[in-house]
Order: C-alpha cells, then structure tokens, then sequence
C-alpha cells in the first residue's frame, strides 16, 4: 500500500519535472546561433521564402510564443520534424533511442559483472593482488578516453586480426533486417526467428559493449569497492564475524548493505550514457540517440535537440524511480 | 619490602590453568605497530583464568586495554594488533594455534561476545528472528524450521514482548533494550560456554540495565556459562560478579573476590577508582595525583608509578609481580594499601 | 531570593513529517533555578530533559508555557544567541571532543564568546588566561589543538569557553557521561568550585543518579516528558515518593555489593512511546500500584511539604515499607571508611 501511494506521488510529480525540464532546454536551445531557416534555403532565399518557412517551423516571434507552439504540439504527440532527415522526430527517436538503450544497457551489465566482484574481493582481501589490480583498473578507467579504447580494439580486432565484424553500424549492410517492432535489434530477430540478425547483432555489439563495459567497471568497481571496505569495518559486520557466521554470509551481508549505494552509481551512468556514450557511436557508426541529438546542435536542428532532451529526461525520471523501488525492496527502514 | 609480600607465593591459579578453568590466558601480550615509531603495547604478559560458571568482571578506563583483550581472546584483533607472545587456552585447547576456519566454528557457538550499541551490532536489513537464526544454523547443524523455532524460543528466554511478532521486526524497529535482547538471544542461542561482555549495557538507561543484568545473570547461572564482564562501571561489578579484577595500561593490577575486593582494595589505583566514585574529594585528594600525559603500557617500572600517590624510587625501577597477598586476592603492586583489622 | 530562571508549563511537540500526529517531548514541567543553585532533571532517554534544556536557552521555541530569565521572557528574539542575552547564558555539551573545533587553538576557542561581545584584544587574552588555570589547565594548553587533550581536559576547556562571560546561568547537557569515572570526579569537583566562586545557577541534565546526588541542591525527576516528582537533593534521594522516582534509584548499582538494592517498585516493560501516550499517568503501565484512577487521569501535583511535589495518587503506599534510607549516603560513609583508613 504504501509503496503504491509512494509511486503515485512520484508519477504525479513527473509532469511538473518535465515541464521544468523542457522549458529550460528550450531557453538553451534557442542561445545556439544559426537560423535553420538560412541553413534549410541557402544563402539565396529571399526574405519571404524565410519567412514563410519560420511560419511554418514555428519558429517566428518571441521566444516564449515559441515555446507556446512547441508546447501545443509536443500535447498532440508532436515533436516537430527534423530538416535534416525530413522525418518527423518522434520516429527518429523510436529508431535511435533503442540503439543506444541496447548498446548501454548491456554495456552497464558488463561493468557490473567486472566490477562488483573486483570490488568485493579488493575490499575483502586488503592486501592482496586483486586489491592492486583494482587500484590500477579504477586508475586506469578513469583516465582512458572511451573512444580511444574503442580505436584501439577495433585497430587490433577488425584491422589487425579481422575476428570482430566492421566497425560500421549495427547490422551487416548484406542482412536482411528483422521487421522494426520494438527497433531493439536483439528482441526483434528473436521475436521473428531471424538467427542470421540475431547473430549479426550480436557480433556487432561486442567491440562497443567491450569499450563502454571496461571503461564503466570503473567507477562501479571504486563505488563497490570504497562501499563494502566501510561495510566490513562495520559494527554489524564485526559483530557477524564475533558470531563465527560463515566468511560466505558475512560477504553477502556486507554486499547487501552496499547495494543502494551500488544501484545509485549504475543509474547514474544509465542516465549519463544516453548522451555521453556518443562518441563511442560515432566510432561504431552506430546510429544512435546521442549522435542524432549530437549532429541537431551542430546544424541548428532543434527538434531533435529538445527531442533527445525530453526522451532522456524521461528514461532517467523512469530509471530513478526503479532505483527508489529497488531501495524500497531492499532497505525495511524505508518501507516503514 | 612489606612482610606480606616477603610471604607471599605465585599462585598456580593465576600462572597456569586451573583444572576447572575455562578460559586461561597465559603471558599474553598485544601491541599495535605504528608506523615509523615504537610499537604501541596494549597487553602486557597477561595471566588470567576464568572458572567454569564462574562471572568475572574486568574493570578498566578507557584505553587500559580491556577491549583488546577480549577481541585477543576471540582472535578478531583491530588492524594493526597483533600478538607477540603468550597463549590463550579455551577448554583446553589453544586458540592461537587455531586456523582461522576452526576459529570461526568456535565463536558464537563455544565463547559469545555482546558488545555495546546494540542496534549498530545488528544488520539492518535482515529481520531479527532471521539474524538469531543464521548463528544457531550456521553452527548447530539443524533444519531451517528447527533454527526458526530456536530462534524464536531464544526471544521467549529475553524476555522480549509478543515474541512471535519481533521475530519478523527489523533492528531499526526496536527500542534500545530490546536490540540489547536480541543480541543476547544471538550469543546465547548456541548454549556458549563462555560469554565475553563488552561494556554491554553501557549504553542503556539504568532501568533497563537493571532489566538486562537480572535477565543475563538468571541466563548464565542456569546454563553453567562462565562470563568475562569487562565494564567501566565498578558499581555493576558489586552486584554482578563473583571475581573482580582491575586493568590498568594492559596489566592487571588486583584480582580479588568481589565481597573482599570491595572491603579491602589494595592496589592505589583500584582505591583511586572507588574514591572517584564516591564522589569525595578528600579522599580523591588523598589517593589521586593530577596526570599531565596518557601513560603507555610498557613502561619500565610500575605504569601506575606515575599517578601513584605512593610512589617509591623503587616503582620506577621494578617492575611489580602479581602476588597473592591474602588467599584469592592478587595485587600487583610494591607498596600495596593495607588497613587495620 | 528572585529566580534566574523560571520555567512553568513548558509544553514542547515536535511535528513528525507526513504525520498528523506529534512526538510529545515536553508535556507541562515548572520548575526554577536560583542564583548559586544546581537544580538537576533527571530521567531516562525519551523523558525530555535534553528538550527542556535547549527551550530554557530559546534554541527551540516551545509549543506552551514560558520561560524566564530574570524576569524577562526567553523567546525568538530573546535567546542565548540574541544580542541582549549573549553571554549571560551558557551551554555545556556532553561531547567535549564533539562541541570543539578541532582546527582552532584552545586559546582561541575559549575566546570566542568574548569576541562577539566585543571584548578587547587586550581584555580577550587577559581573561583568557585567568580562565584557563581557573579550570586548572595550564596556561601552554591556550597554544594546542582539541585533539591533543585528553577528554577531561576537553571538558574543562568547554566549561572554560562557558564561564569565560561569567553568565548567570550555565545549562550542562549530561557534561559528564562521556568520560571516565576519574575524569568524572574532578570536572564534577570543578563545576561545584566554580559555582561557589561565581554564583552561577546550574541546570545539571543528567541520568547519572550518583553524580546528580552529589552536585544537586535540588532535584526533578522526569518521565515521558513531566517532572513526576520535585524536591530537595537530600529529601528525593532519602524519601524518593513517586514510584518511578522509587524504581529509578533502586536500578543504580552503587559500588558496594552489601548495598543490594531492594525492588520494592520493580517497574516492567518498556517506556511508553511519546507519540502515542496513555491518557492518564504516564507510569501506570508499569506501575504495581496503578488502579483505575491512575488510568483515568494524570494526577495532580501533591506538595508534601518543604516544596516537595509529586505527581501521583499513591505515593504514601510507594514510600511505606521502606526505611528512610540514603543508600547513596550510606555508601559515602562506607567508602569513607574503607578508603579513608588505608595508608602504606
């Protein structure tokens, strides 16, 4: 009960965010010099075509009048067209936004499946060689370029030995692709049986889940690790090994406790990867949200832009209530 | 010298392990390496037994190294502790020369320790019942259902309210006392025969510690269970234990039984303690000299000497034994206190 | 003799976030201090006394009642921060190591509330030193750091940083508990040497019973946020009357195995919760002599005399059975005996 009214508030309190939201990327937006109008008809349009073509961007008045018709038809469903693909944005993004959720997502789980159990057995056994291992992967995560570590695999796997598949986009150009319904590549082939997708896909994800997946462990694995050296150091903690509780229930105990602030740091990079796995896309060619939203500010296409601002805004409203559901189902202090 | 201490002999009791003793501590010493200087001693050559059922309270100041002690005995020493000599002999076999795996197999089934700040010692995620359960199946070898019930049984003996409800309450939902309750169900729910209190009911108000040392008394006696309770409160020692013994700087200084150890204190600084606690500045005035820095164990000579008002030239030079000046009654000190009869 | 201060039906509530319902912290306690008077509240943890203590210096404003500070009302504006009233009201922290700066010279610490009074440099050092053997620290200990005192020593630097304005009223938040029982006994011989060279008035908070009895001209014990019994140090300690009162000294284990207390109130089960009180007397949950009036309600305050109150209906039959007996003087005389004869 009471975690239905918890999340009924929260679910009440997004559309005010959201609004906040828009309407700050917006004002920001709009400080990006460029007209899209000269940019769409070149230099030799006349005044009229332009202002013909603001008329109908909805780009013509003040800017608060503006925001008053993107407002209007983002109600309708509506988030305007990109010029440079000439497709309305709200398509756009159900193609590239589930490129990059797939991307990342299995990215994170590889960063937790490195970094949790690094973290805990660096925290365990102190003086040992894990724990300098650990030392100098969180070091060396952290000050490694992630499109850099992308260059360098694709020079020694594609290039070198020609084991990993083209750095080019997410499916063989020579495959068939699965019918687009959910545009997560892996669930569509599955759900159509198309194994030759499925494992094109699959093949293709690899080199960037490795990139993004070793560079992320790290802060997972400093997070785990700095976390369950404080949980160990615990009363509770000490006071299960003064008990002779198994060395396999402490650690467990220990993990458990540090959990929330574990989960804190993946949705924190969840939602940081939306946008900031964008030049590992760009290595890739992936396609992805950020590259779109990425190649809107640099051509004065705006709808993209608040387009990608709003569906990021969004997934992380989303991922942080899961997150404040997972503490509710792990902590009782917060459920009472 | 005193004749008293001229006649007096080492007793065998306090060297070696008596024949009923549980717990027997031999020459023990622990110190804390720091970094670039001396090493920091918190134990010195330590000799102390402890009787089957028997309770014994270990009374010290903060820093005078009582909770080392008991976290040498259990083998859970803080980083950097270690110890450099002696031997720890729990029912007649030696702990230290124990791997870590048959250790843990000991502690909380064979010597329990409860500790202070009762809801810290609990994790804060599993429910109470469940925590209970975990240390008497982790050591009982018994079915689930059958630890739950222990489990629960154990609350009953607590005496905790609506047991069956607690079972499933999580630590943050308990009052202080309660918690403390509950820590005593998870060092007495495998029969231990020995129990190591740390200052265990400090935290509580004296009502409930009241409450809890009837309960803990009643527990013991009746289970045979011996006790080390360590406490900075000489006032529970009276009433609570059968021997009292007094640490100062990692050595004991008086082991006596409680009811002559309150008639007739013999080393200053037990006799400083209980002016303190009397609250009489003439007596303070006559058995207490103003300290400028911490002491550290160790030192040549009597680590009291400094604080002493009795002091000698030879205090600083010798190191006092522990002699037993009457029968049971342990003093270690060169010029002990002594009353007419 | 006018008061220094003068509380009466102080009444404090705390909201509870997201809840209709309070915690009842203070629930209606009178009292007064004189000036050269230590007037101890004692009681267990949830009783309120840490509350009385931070509304009586105006840190929290309370929901009822008023407090008096000469005559004049403590509130928003007139509290130990204000400017009227700074310094003439101090505060003792039961955590010395907590309540110091840690980066800040002793020295500088112990000068600080002259600072906001606009003190002279010149003045400032002059008290400063006066101060500090005042509280029997020598004078080098002015150029060190907290974290190079031991804790009693901290302790007599917070009561050096209280006395240095020479206030008329210094509150003590349980100053002795987080020390050890020497340490105990001299910052308690301090505090009373001082109150004898000053006059200032105390307002000792504390749940240590022993050393309540020793520094206390008077004393309230309180329960669940009520003083249930008020009187003379000497008269609560021989003829405690209120059967809480009763229960609460014959939990203290004095050092002494023949004084054995005796459990002629032997009070069960839990303390109420605050936010949830009984309708009646707060006690009579756990109270062997509870009846039914006693579960109606709160009886009133009976003056046995002397100014002697207590809150209960029964207090004769919670007095009756006992001998009048001080065991906390009993002990003083015994101690003395024992200690006092020893010699080398």
């Amino acid at each position: 009960m009471r975690i239905l009214r918890y999340v009924g508030k929260r679910l009440i309190f997004i559309v005010p965010q959201l609004f906040g939201i828009i309407l700050v990327s917006f004002l920001l937006v709009k400080m990006i010099p460029g007209d899209p109008a000269v940019l769409m008809l070149g230099p030799f349009a006349t005044e009229e075509q332009l202002a013909k073509l603001r008329a109908e961007m909805g780009i013509e008045g003040t800017v608060l009048d503006q925001f008053w018709i993107y407002l209007k038809n983002l109600v309708q469903g509506d988030l305007g067209t990109s010029w440079q693909t000439t497709q309305p944005v709200l398509l756009d993004l159900f193609q590239r936004f589930p490129a990059t959720l797939e991307l990342i997502t299995i990215s994170l789980f590889l960063a937790l499946a490195i970094g949790i159990p690094l973290g805990v057995a660096a925290a365990y056994f102190k003086r040992s060689m894990v724990k300098k291992f650990s030392d100098y992967y969180g070091l060396l995560a952290g000050a490694l370029p992630d499109f850099w570590l992308g260059l360098v695999l694709i020079f020694f796997f594609y290039t070198l030995l020609g084991w990993a598949p083209a750095p080019l986009g997410r499916l063989d150009i020579a495959i068939i692709p699965p019918t687009p319904h959910t545009n997560f590549l892996i669930i569509d082939s599955l759900i159509e049986g198309n194994w030759q997708a499925l494992w094109s896909a699959l093949g293709r994800l690899i080199l960037p889940v490795v990139t993004l997946g070793l560079i992320n462990a790290g802060p997972i694995l400093k997070m785990t690790q700095s976390t369950m050296e404080r949980m160990l150091e615990s009363d509770f903690i000490r006071y299960a090994d003064t008990c002779g509780l198994p060395r396999s229930v402490v650690i467990r105990r220990a993990l458990r406790n540090s959990l929330p602030s574990i989960v804190t740091i993946v949705s924190v990079l969840y939602g940081f990867l939306i946008g900031g796995a964008v030049l590992v896309e760009i290595v890739f060619s992936w396609g992805g949200a950020g590259q779109y939203a990425v190649q809107g500010v640099l051509n004065a296409d705006i709808n993209p832009v608040l387009g990608f601002v709003l569906f990021s805004a969004i997934f992380s409203l989303v991922i942080y209530l899961i997150v404040d559901l997972i503490y509710f189902a792990i902590d009782p202090r917060i459920r009472s | 010298m005193h004749p008293e201490i001229a006649a007096a002999t080492r007793d065998p009791a306090v060297l070696s392990a008596r024949s009923d003793a549980i717990l027997a501590i031999r020459g023990l010493s622990v110190s804390y390496p720091v970094y670039g200087t001396e090493a920091v001693r918190a134990i010195r050559e330590l000799d102390l037994s402890i009787a089957r059922g028997e309770i014994l309270g270990l009374v010290g100041e903060s820093g005078s190294g009582k909770t080392t002690l008991a976290r040498a005995i259990m083998g859970l020493l803080a980083r950097p502790g270690r110890i450099d000599a002696g031997s720890v002999t729990f029912d007649g076999r030696d702990l230290r020369a124990m791997p870590e795996d048959a250790l843990r197999a000991i502690r909380g089934k064979d010597i329990a320790m409860v500790i202070p700040n009762p809801r810290g010692e609990l994790d804060p995620l599993v429910t109470v019942g469940r925590q209970i359960a975990t240390v008497a199946r982790a050591h009982l070898d018994i079915a689930r259902d059958k630890s739950d019930e222990l489990a629960l049984e154990m609350l009953k003996a607590v005496q905790i309210p609506d047991p069956k409800r607690r079972f499933n309450a999580y630590p943050h939902e308990l009052s202080g006392g309660m918690a403390q309750r509950v820590v005593m169900a998870m060092s007495l729910v495998c029969s231990p025969k020995f129990i190591i209190s740390d200052d265990a009911t400090s935290g509580l108000d004296v009502t409930v510690q009241a409450q809890i040392l009837d309960l803990l008394r009643n527990l013991v006696r009746s289970h045979q269970t011996a006790m080390m309770f360590i406490t900075r409160d000489i006032g529970i020692t009276a009433h609570f234990c059968d021997r009292v013994a007094v640490i100062y700087a990692g050595e004991i200084v008086e082991l006596a039984p409680t009811v002559r150890f309150f008639e007739n204190p013999m080393h200053p600084y037990s006799v400083m303690l209980l002016a303190a606690f009397a609250h009489n500045p003439r007596l303070r005035e006559k058995w207490h000299k103003p300290l400028a820095s911490q002491i550290r164990a160790g030192t040549t000579g009597c680590p009291y000497a400094p604080r002493c008002v009795h002091v000698e030239d030879q205090c600083r030079g010798t190191r006092p034994a522990l002699l037993e000046l009457e029968p049971g009654h342990f003093v270690r000190c060169l010029v002990p206190v002594v009353r007419p009869t | 003799m006018s008061a220094v201060l003068e509380v009466s039906g102080l009444v404090k509530h705390f909201p509870i976030a997201g809840q209709r319902a309070v915690v009842q912290a203070v629930n209606g306690v009178s009292f007064s201090v004189a000036r050269g008077e230590t007037v101890s509240l004692v009681g267990e943890s949830g009783s309120g006394k840490t509350t009385v203590g931070r509304c009586v210096l105006g840190l929290i404003t309370p929901s009822g009642g008023t407090v008096h500070f000469h005559g004049a009302p403590i509130d928003k504006r007139h509290n130990i921060r204000s400017k009227t009233l700074r310094g003439r009201l101090q505060l003792v922290f039961q955590e010395p190591a907590e309540s110091l700066d840690p980066r800040m010279r002793i020295g500088h610490t112990i000068a600080e509330p002259l600072r906001s009074l606009g003190v002279s440099q010149a003045e400032r050092q002059q008290r400063v030193r006066e101060t500090i053997t005042r509280v029997g620290l020598r004078e080098s200990t002015l150029e060190q750091y907290p974290a190079e005192l031991s804790a009693g020593q901290q302790q007599r630097v917070g009561i050096a940083r209280a006395i240095i304005t020479e206030p008329e009223l210094i509150v003590l938040d349980e100053p002795t508990s987080a020390l050890d029982p020497t340490a105990r006994a001299e910052i308690i011989d301090l505090l009373i040497r001082l109150q004898q060279e000053l006059e200032t008035a105390y307002l000792f908070i504390s749940h240590d019973l022993s050393t309540v009895r020793y520094v206390s001209h008077r004393v309230a014990v309180m329960y669940l946020g009520m003083i249930v019994e008020l009187g003379s140090a000497a008269e609560i300690f021989s003829h405690p009357r209120h059967p809480y009162s009763v229960g609460l000294l014959s939990s203290v284990l004095l050092p002494n195995p023949r004084l054995k207390r005796e459990l002629t109130v032997d009070l069960k089960g839990e303390i109420p919760s605050p936010i949830d009180l009984p309708k009646g007397c707060f006690l009579a949950g756990r109270c062997p002599f509870a009846d039914e009036r006693c579960r109606a309600a709160m009886p009133p305050p009976d003056d046995v005399g002397g100014g002697h109150l207590v809150h209960c209906y029964h207090h004769r039959e919670a007095l009756r059975g006992r001998e009048a007996l001080d065991y906390f003087d009993q002990f003083q005389s015994e101690a003395e005996q024992v200690l006092g004869a020893g010699r080398r």
